[in-house]
């Protein structure tokens, strides 16, 4: 059972035992860490500027000094696709903060107090759920005009019903429990019961959830790029990019359109699979069974 | 003197499915002094625990009155309980789920002082390490997380914690039904010790009669809600007079192969506390029940004249109360 | 005569953590005792003293990372721990039947009680639909169960805790084994009702000359319904002996000390009993594992202690002990 050879650093063994549980998680961390060496190191990496438009060179087939060809505007596609992903982590990472500073408080409050301001969320929920967030999200920011902040504000507002449902119900199941009980038996006050009790007990579910929202949010910010309303170009914004592709697909430059496709899909699978591996991890039942 | 606890006609209950409802506490009246300990004692559903959170005012009583130190808190809003928990503490049953688990172990302990006391930070980790020397812990653990501590270090911990501000009442909820055997004494051992030295008045709410015998003053016996017996601890267990006291005096074991068994086995099951039947509660298993005792709810009566020993049964006044021996081989 | 006999089992629990290390947990190391039919014995010892695995590891019920490695189970003379998975899920709930605790969750909640009775004995033996119906209702009404005929339509969740229990041992004797285990059968149950399922199950191994071993942690149980009594500590068991006997003189300190604990025994305000965590089964000491808590422990403790004979089938498993 002994190892012979020198014994791994403590780093590793814990990468390895972690790849072995789960395989998805390892995966799905390993294309993310991709991205963010790329993003963070866009402006030594990228062979050219990404919004630098070169008149003699547009639509240039890939290959030569630009690998992944030019776009419309002669701007070289592979820059463009570094730069991407900057702004999809722009994006993702500032409309879950926001989902998650509006639905964490809210889900911890209603779910505690329960009774008609409970009743109100929910069914205020349910409403939402009425009409596909993509409407939504197109509908508002098309009313607000498509800056930056509006795109992740409203990704932001509109995942936050996510995070409260999920802290909800944790706490629902929490606020019965023995410890809360006892944090009332010696006299908390309810919003310490909520803040310093209840809350570091029900947020695991929400954070499992941030990886999977924030795929959804490079996706819905992508989707409204597409359709115009959001990030405009020539910000190198990958959903804005596909769109000026798809114009050019039918004419034989696949390239434009299919590179920056191809990082979303990428981007959006490893998110996914991190959101999966962390649910997994956070699982109770399942941490029993392999502890 | 003012009893610190004086409970008059404790009324609760809970809603139950189909709009029905569960008559969780039925009448109850008690009182407890400083440094006395009552034993409250009886089966599920005997309303023992809820009882325990009514007086402390964890749940909010449908009818009658709890008076704390003379103060009506019956109706108070929980805002205005929460000064008041600095003198009234509870131990709840099991130590795994009573503590935070986010929170170290030395914060737990000074959690009370930080919520009705001004001292400061470094003068509640003094004390904080002075409870956990008072409760016999190790103060090394006072940085760790409770999944790091066995039970019977966590439930020295709430003990702590219940100690902390010098409360006139503990509510001891089964405080040692989910520990090792070994563990219990050690927590019993500590407790009676707490109980000389502090002065403060104890509720040990417990379905085990042996550790109830060796820590209570006095014992009530509830069933369904209600109570059937109320008397000096020495004196339930060598003469309980309720039927069912009987049988459930008779039904314990004690740990020692010698000890002869007195069984009267009881038919049944305890019924539901939603549908109660009129009379008294117990008629339906009750061996020496007679056509009356369905009709009429007995009230707590002296026993034989003596204020002291009381018990709520028809039949005493007639002397019929004993019910037969079960004779085995 | 024997029925059961288990020899030096040895269950480990092997797992790999976090850091990818493996690590394990010896559960159960060297197990030994036996049962002879028409008696009860009863398995004593704390949390984690490995009362329940060595239930599940002799009925051949241990699902990874638990593991066998070592001993015998021999089972009127065959070896249960030798035994291929379909000779002994035949035996299992035919010869051997095991309650396990907490009755509400192991019945089917989708079966009414009667179908379960039912089936369990078509799965062993040779018998129409009406022969099993007919036995069912006989086997509830045996156990005290009123209106036996009705019960049979009953659904799980409809049944108190009692009623479960009695249903679940109902299950295990369906099929007339000659040796039953039951896990904790009354933990959980008011005392009124305790006392009714162990007279219950006293009456049936006196009139039935079946073996039965009751696990628990109650002494009380112990000394009123078992005949023998092996007393477990850190997977070992390191007394064992008729009840009488154990509780009069007990010879291995912790038996003396856990004895000592009950609060028929228990002075408050005498002697501090000796208590703590269950040990480390990840970190078990050499030799005695009981050394580190015992306060008669020497230089010698350090090695493996011996059974020592002391007469009468009253053994004890510890180097302080004279014979």
């Amino acid at each position: 059972m002994s190892a012979t050879l020198a014994p791994a650093p403590r780093w590793a063994r814990r990468l390895a035992g972690i790849t072995r549980r789960s395989p998805t998680l390892a995966i799905g961390a390993a294309i993310l860490f991709g991205f963010a060496l790329m993003a963070l190191l866009a402006p030594w990496i990228a062979p050219f500027d990404p919004v630098q438009a070169d008149a003699r060179n547009v639509l240039a087939a890939p290959g030569g000094a630009h690998p992944f060809g030019t776009d419309g505007n002669g701007m070289d596609v592979l820059s463009r696709v570094i730069a991407g992903a900057g702004w999809a982590f722009g994006i993702a990472i500032p409309a879950v903060l926001v989902g998650l500073v509006v639905g964490v408080p809210l889900g911890l409050y209603t779910g505690y107090r329960g009774g008609w301001p409970d009743e109100i969320m929910m069914r205020g929920f349910d409403a939402l759920r009425v009409f596909p967030s993509i409407i939504l999200a197109l509908a508002v920011v098309a009313a607000a005009g498509p800056s930056l902040l509006n795109v992740v504000l409203v990704i932001g507002f509109l995942d936050s019903p996510v995070f409260a449902r999920v802290v909800r119900a944790e706490v629902i199941a929490l606020r019965g429990s023995t410890f809360v009980e006892s944090a009332v038996s010696a006299g908390n006050p309810t919003w310490r019961i909520l803040f310093v009790h209840i809350l570091p007990n029900a947020i695991q579910g929400a954070m499992a959830q941030t990886a999977v929202r924030a795929a959804w949010a490079v996706r819905i910010s992508a989707t409204l790029a597409f359709l115009g309303v959001g990030i405009q170009p020539p910000t190198p914004e990958w959903g804005a990019m596909i769109r000026q592709g798809a114009e050019y697909l039918v004419t034989g430059q696949w390239w434009v359109g299919i590179f920056p496709g191809v990082a979303l899909i990428l981007m959006v699978l490893g998110l996914n699979m991190l959101g999966d591996g962390m649910q997994d991890m956070l699982d109770p039942r399942r941490k029993a069974a392999t502890r | 003197m003012t009893p610190v606890l004086e409970v008059e006609g404790l009324e609760k209950r809970f809603p139950a499915q189909g709009g029905r409802t569960v008559h969780a506490v039925n009448g109850v009246s008690f009182t407890i002094n400083a440094g006395e300990t009552l034993g409250v004692v009886g089966e599920s559903g005997s309303g023992k625990s809820t009882i325990g959170r009514a007086v402390i005012r964890l749940l909010k009583p449908d009818g009658g009155q709890v008076r704390f130190q003379g103060r009506d808190i019956t109706r108070l809003p929980e805002s205005a309980c929460r000064p008041l928990r600095s003198e009234m503490q509870m131990v709840f049953q099991d130590p795994w789920s009573a503590l935070n688990p986010r929170i170290r172990i030395g914060d737990l302990i000074a959690e009370p002082l930080l919520l009705h006391t001004k001292l400061p930070r470094g003068e509640r980790q003094d004390r904080a390490e002075h409870l956990a020397r008072r409760v016999r812990l190790t103060t090394e653990l006072l940085t760790r997380y409770p999944s790091e501590l066995s039970g019977g270090q966590l439930q020295r911990v709430c003990i702590a914690r219940a100690i902390a501000t010098n409360p006139k009442l503990i509510v001891l909820d089964e405080p040692t039904s989910s520990l090792d055997l070994s563990v219990r004494a050690g927590i019993l051992e500590l407790l009676a010790e707490l109980k000389a030295e502090t002065g403060a008045a104890m509720m040990f709410i417990s379905h085990d009669l042996g550790t109830v015998k060796l820590i209570s003053d006095r014992i009530m016996v509830l069933y369904l809600g209600g109570v059937v017996e109320y008397a000096p601890a020495a004196q339930v267990f060598a003469e309980p007079a309720h039927p069912y006291s009987q049988a459930l005096m008779s039904a314990h074991l004690p740990a020692d192969p010698m000890a002869v068994l007195r069984r009267h086995v009881l038919e049944g099951e305890v019924p539901s506390p939603i549908n109660l039947p009129p009379g008294c509660h117990f008629a339906s298993r009750c061996p020496v029940a007679v056509p009356d005792c369905r009709r009429h709810a007995p009230e707590l009566r002296p026993v034989h004249g003596d204020t002291a020993h009381q018990a709520a049964c028809l039949r005493i006044a007639e002397g019929a109360n004993r019910i037969p021996e079960l004779q085995h081989g | 005569m024997t029925l059961l006999s288990v020899e030096d089992l040895h269950t480990h629990f092997i797992s790999r953590d976090l850091d990818n290390q493996i690590r394990t947990a010896r559960a159960l190391n060297g197990v030994s005792f036996s049962l002879d039919a028409g008696r009860i014995l009863g398995l004593v010892g704390e949390t984690g003293a490995g009362k329940s695995l060595t239930a599940t590891s002799i009925m051949g019920l241990l699902r990874p990372p638990a593991r066998v490695v070592g001993g015998r189970a021999l089972f009127e003379g065959r070896d249960l721990l030798a035994m291929p998975e379909a000779e002994i899920n035949a035996l299992r709930g035919r010869d051997m039947a095991l309650v396990v605790q907490s009755p509400k969750s192991s019945l089917d909640p989708l079966s009414r009680i009667g179908d379960q009775l039912i089936r369990i004995h078509r799965a062993h033996r040779k018998a129409s639909e009406r022969q099993a119906r007919e036995r069912a209702v006989q086997m509830l009404a045996s156990l005290g169960i009123p209106d036996p005929s009705r019960r049979m339509q009953a659904w799980p969740h409809e049944l108190s805790g009692g009623m479960a229990q009695r249903v679940l041992i109902a299950l295990a004797l369906m099929n007339e084994p000659r040796l039953l285990i039951a896990d904790e059968p009354t933990t959980g149950l008011d005392v009124t009702v305790q006392a009714q399922i162990l007279d219950l199950l006293r009456d049936l191994v006196r009139r039935t000359g079946i073996g039965a071993i009751i696990i628990t942690h109650d002494l009380g149980v112990v000394a009123h319904y078992c005949d023998e009594m092996a007393v477990m500590y850190a997977g070992t068991i390191v007394e064992s002996g008729p009840v009488r006997q154990v509780f009069a003189h007990p010879a291995h300190p912790y038996t003396a000390n856990l004895i000592g604990a009950t609060p028929e025994r228990l002075k408050l305000g005498g002697a501090r009993t000796v208590g703590g965590p269950p040990p480390n089964l990840f970190r078990l000491p050499e030799g005695c594992a009981y050394r580190d808590r015992c306060p008669q422990a020497g230089a010698d403790c350090a090695t493996s202690p011996p059974d020592v004979a002391l007469g009468a089938g009253h053994i004890a498993r510890c180097h302080r002990v004279a014979a």
